[in-house]
Order: C-alpha cells, then sequence, then structure tokens
C-alpha cells in the first residue's frame, strides 16, 4: 500500500520496514544492501563489536549502512566531494566513538544517523559562513531566496507507520520540521525564511517533534 | 492584575524560579530542536553543556534523537564511491578508540571532540569552534530570563491601543507576536467580539480582513492536565484547520492565530492531546463565527 504525503522538496522514497522501530530502522537498511541474509547480525551487534576494536564488524557496519547515511549526507550537502569527506569523517568518528556507545540510550542507527546529521549540518553552516561573508563583502542585505519552502514534491511512504506518524503532523508543524532536518536550518532561519515569529517556529518544530515521537511509540 | 500570561512553554516569563531549575527547563524546551540540529552554536554549546549534568535531560535528547532517525533513514539510499571504504578501513590504524565511559556516561556520543581524525579533510573546525564571548553570551541568554512579565494589563494595552511592550523576547508572546497582535487590533477594519467559553471563561476575538489576520484573548479558562493543550482553528465549510496551540497557566492569556484569517471563517478551540492534533479530536469549547 502507497500512501502519499506531502513533506519536502525532493525526490520521491519509498521506505520498507516493520512495525517496530528498530526492526524499521534495520529493515531499511537491509532493504538498500544486497538483500543481507535474515541471520546477519543487526547494525546494534556490529556497532557493538565495532566498540571492541573489530575491524571485520566496522566494515560489515559499513557496507550494510552506508548508502543509508551517504544518502542522508548528500541530501544535505549537496557537493558530491564535500558529502564524501563528510560520510568519511562519520564513518571515522563511528570508529573512535563506538566503545561509548550506550545501546540503552538508543539504536545503534539513530546514534549514526545523528553523528552524520550533525556532521552534514555543520559542514553546510561552515560553507554558509563564507558564503555570508563573501555577500558582505559585496552586496548587503541580500535576500537569500525562498525556493525550498514552496517546493513541495511528494514523498511516498509505504511504511504505515511513518506514514501516519508523519500525518499527525500538521502542515505547519511538518514544513518547519522539514526545513530543519533536510534543508539544515537553524529555528532562527527557518523564521527569517518563513516570515513568523521564532517563538512560532520553536512551538511548531517542538510540538511536531513530540508528536512525531509518541506516534513512534518512542519512549522517555 | 494576575501572573504570567506567556503561555508558551518555550517563554514562561513567570518570576523565575531556582536558577537551576529554571535552566533545565530552558534546556528541556531545546531537546526537540537539539535534535533536529536546528539550534545555532551557542545554544547547542548551551544544550551539551547541560545534557552533560542532566540524565533527565541527556533522556529527553535520546528519545528525540530517535524520532529524528526516522526522518533520516526516509532519505533516499546513495550507493557511495567505490573507493571510500578502502580509505576508511586504511585510516583506522593511525585512529586510537576512545575508552568506554567508566561510569555514567558523560554527554552525548555525538559531541565527542573527534579532532583526533588525522585525515586533513576531515576538518572538525565547525564543532570545535572555540567557546569564546558567543557562548558566554548564550549562556546569559539561555540562562537568565529577561524580568518583564506580561500581563493582562500589557495584552490589553496592545490589543486597545497598539503599543507594543517589549520584553525583547521573541516567542508566541514575545515582541514579535505583540506586533503582530498591534497590528491587527489597530487595522482600519479591525473586528472584535467577546464569547461566553463552555466550561468556563470568555474568549475575545480580533480580526483583520485587510490583513488576514486574527487574535485571540481568553481569561478564565481552566488549566489542563500536562498531555493536553488548547489548540485553535480556523473552520470553514471544507474543515478545520489548526491555527496553533497555547496553554494557559494563569486564567488569561493571548494568541495570534497562525494561518490565513478570512472572513467568514469560524474560528473555534478544542482540548487536543499536548503537542496539537492535526484535526479535531474533541468537540469545540467554543465556536466564533465572523
Amino acid at each position: 500500500m502507497i500512501h502519499v504525503l506531502e513533506f519536502r522538496s525532493g525526490a520521491a522514497v519509498e521506505v520498507s520496514a516493520r512495525d517496530r522501530r528498530s526492526d524499521m530502522l534495520g529493515l531499511v537498511v537491509d532493504g538498500s544492501g544486497a538483500g543481507a541474509p535474515a541471520s546477519a547480525p543487526t547494525p546494534d551487534e556490529l556497532l557493538a563489536r565495532v566498540g571492541a576494536g573489530d575491524r571485520e564488524a566496522f566494515a560489515a557496519l559499513y557496507d550494510v549502512t552506508a548508502p543509508r547515511v551517504f544518502g542522508l549526507v548528500r541530501r544535505l550537502v549537496v557537493d558530491p566531494a564535500q558529502a564524501e569527506e563528510v560520510t568519511q569523517d562519520v564513518y571515522l568518528e563511528i570508529w573512535q566513538t563506538a566503545p561509548r556507545f550506550d545501546p540503552a540510550r538508543g539504536s545503534a542507527l539513530a546514534w549514526m544517523f545523528t553523528l552524520a546529521h550533525r556532521r552534514a549540518v555543520d559542514r553546510i553552516r561552515a560553507a554558509q559562513a563564507a558564503h555570508d561573508r563573501d555577500l558582505r563583502i559585496g552586496a548587503r542585505d541580500l535576500d537569500v531566496p525562498a525556493d525550498t519552502v514552496a517546493e513541495t514534491v511528494e514523498v511516498r511512504v509505504e511504511h504505515e507507520r511513518v506514514h501516519e506518524a508523519l500525518a499527525d503532523l500538521t502542515q505547519l508543524q511538518r514544513e518547519c520540521v522539514a526545513l530543519a532536518y533536510y534543508d539544515g536550518l537553524t529555528q532562527r532561519e527557518i523564521a527569517e525564511r518563513l516570515e513568523v515569529p521564532l517563538g512560532t517556529v520553536k512551538t511548531r518544530l517542538r510540538d511536531g517533534m513530540i508528536r512525531l515521537r509518541s506516534a513512534l511509540g518512542v519512549t522517555t | 492584575m494576575t501572573g504570567p500570561r506567556d503561555d508558551d512553554r518555550e517563554h514562561t516569563d513567570e518570576p523565575r524560579p531556582a536558577r537551576e531549575f529554571a535552566s533545565l527547563e530552558a534546556m528541556r524546551e531545546l531537546a526537540a530542536a537539539h535534535a533536529l540540529d536546528a539550534l545555532d552554536t551557542d545554544e547547542r554549546a548551551a544544550f551539551d553543556a547541560a545534557a552533560e549534568e542532566s540524565p533527565e535531560l541527556r533522556a529527553e535528547a535520546d528519545s528525540y534523537a530517535e524520532s529524528a532517525a526516522v526522518l533520516g533513514a526516509l532519505a533516499e539510499p546513495v550507493e557511495p564511491p567505490s573507493d571510500l571504504k578502502q580509505r576508511l578501513m586504511a585510516q583506522l590504524d593511525g585512529l586510537p578508540q576512545q575508552q568506554p565511559a567508566s561510569q555514567s556516561a558523560g554527554g552525548e556520543a555525538s559531541t565527542v571532540d573527534s579532532s583526533g581524525i588525522a585525515e586533513p579533510a576531515t576538518s572538525a573546525e565547525p564543532i570545535d569552534r572555540p567557546a569564546g564571548r558567543a557562548q558566554a553570551h548564550a549562556r546569559r541568554r539561555w540562562f537568565e530570563r529577561p524580568g518583564a512579565v506580561i500581563g493582562i494589563a500589557a495584552a490589553a494595552i496592545v490589543l486597545i491601543a497598539g503599543v507594543v511592550v517589549g520584553v525583547g523576547w521573541p516567542g508566541p508572546n514575545g515582541w514579535g507576536a505583540q506586533l503582530e497582535m498591534a497590528a491587527i487590533a489597530s487595522a482600519p477594519d479591525a473586528q472584535s467580539q467577546t464569547h461566553e467559553v463552555a466550561g468556563g471563561g470568555e474568549i475575545t476575538l480580533t480580526s483583520s480582513a485587510e490583513q488576514q489576520r486574527s487574535g485571540v484573548v481568553v481569561s478564565g479558562l481552566p488549566e489542563l492536565d500536562a498531555d493536553q493543550t488548547y489548540e485553535l482553528w480556523y473552520l470553514d465549510d471544507s474543515g478545520a484547520v489548526s491555527a496553533g496551540t497555547f496553554d494557559v497557566s494563569g486564567d488569561e492569556t493571548w494568541r495570534v492565530l497562525e494561518g490565513s484569517f478570512t472572513p467568514g471563517v469560524a474560528v473555534g478551540v478544542t482540548v487536543e492531546p499536548a503537542g496539537g492534533s492535526p484535526q479535531p479530536t474533541t468537540e469545540p469549547i467554543v465556536i466564533i463565527p465572523t
């Protein structure tokens, strides 16, 4: 069953997964690879072994997760060469910090996506800062076009639970969450882009994430 | 004059309780944006510092991180360049792993300094920005709230005279919203009407067709449980569209409605689960036709 969901600019994406959050992320990764057997170690198991210095596990973890991580980074960092650098940083950081990964605090994939997203966002903000400096030297007060706001493309989400979770958000909440997560904007930048008060953006982001969390059944 | 009026948990202009409590509460309000990496550098630094001290805040951040990861999983997979894996594996020799956290985790794993990475291309510069004056400023900003309190009088002044009583603090009741509220109230075509609310209290809707905006002042509405919120709706023949949520901590508050106002729509209020709902799930406690 294919649900159509207006979510953000970008390509149509299909996600297949199962009911449980951890299963869902796991299957997403499996589905992107070459069809790993059901008995293949999970990313959580692999990451635990990476934490003990197991290079084979690191290689296996890379194989099952790299398209996902690279895909997320590419979504934020458009330049392929920079996206590759960021992805390399992410995996080196995974290697270094895996011994400190605490499975009690969340899934391996969530942890990896968190690292990847943060590094990608840092990269585009650093680039943006340099860009802004250049602009200030040239023309002041140059408006950044609000192109991404206008663009809304349908994201097909096969997975009912993700669909339902996102459908639980209001359109305004989804817009703010998408601008933050996929465009890497800060709350302040979103407020400027949408020309609404900062507090409104904060409220939408928070309410949206509360609803997403509750719909996905993530316990606090 | 009653107490604090600000309904947004983000900017409760309440008399500041113990400093620790205030800062933790302020940080909790940032947790969702933190998981989306939507905080600026100063805010993130303040949050990460606070999370190191507070297991409760870490748990909050972790729960949002799991939710954000689902968004990450929606990104279309892309095969990385085939030589990336080889280059990665070749670099492991020069990269000592960190020691496992001995006791309780010190902070988010994601904040760990990775500057030990030898590869020049892996500049960690954006992450390792020195904590200088900007960060100190952020701490002042986030740990200390402006003393001013918007009460009934301030909101009334905004409504009646269009005077901005600023606290220099953005939010649904901050200066930005006050400007909007003032603009609505002072519009040449502004209209205002007061209705009683089922369950107690009353609500005044002020709207401007010209500006396509409206705002409400409510008073005497009962406080809700923490897992509930009031939600505003624009209602017309095609259905209900959310116009934002609000909570009352005293007996009156005001709010500029999200979205566009057009004459003829009705404004309704329902009680919804915390965070609001995409569509009303309960009967409205008031409907104001325009």
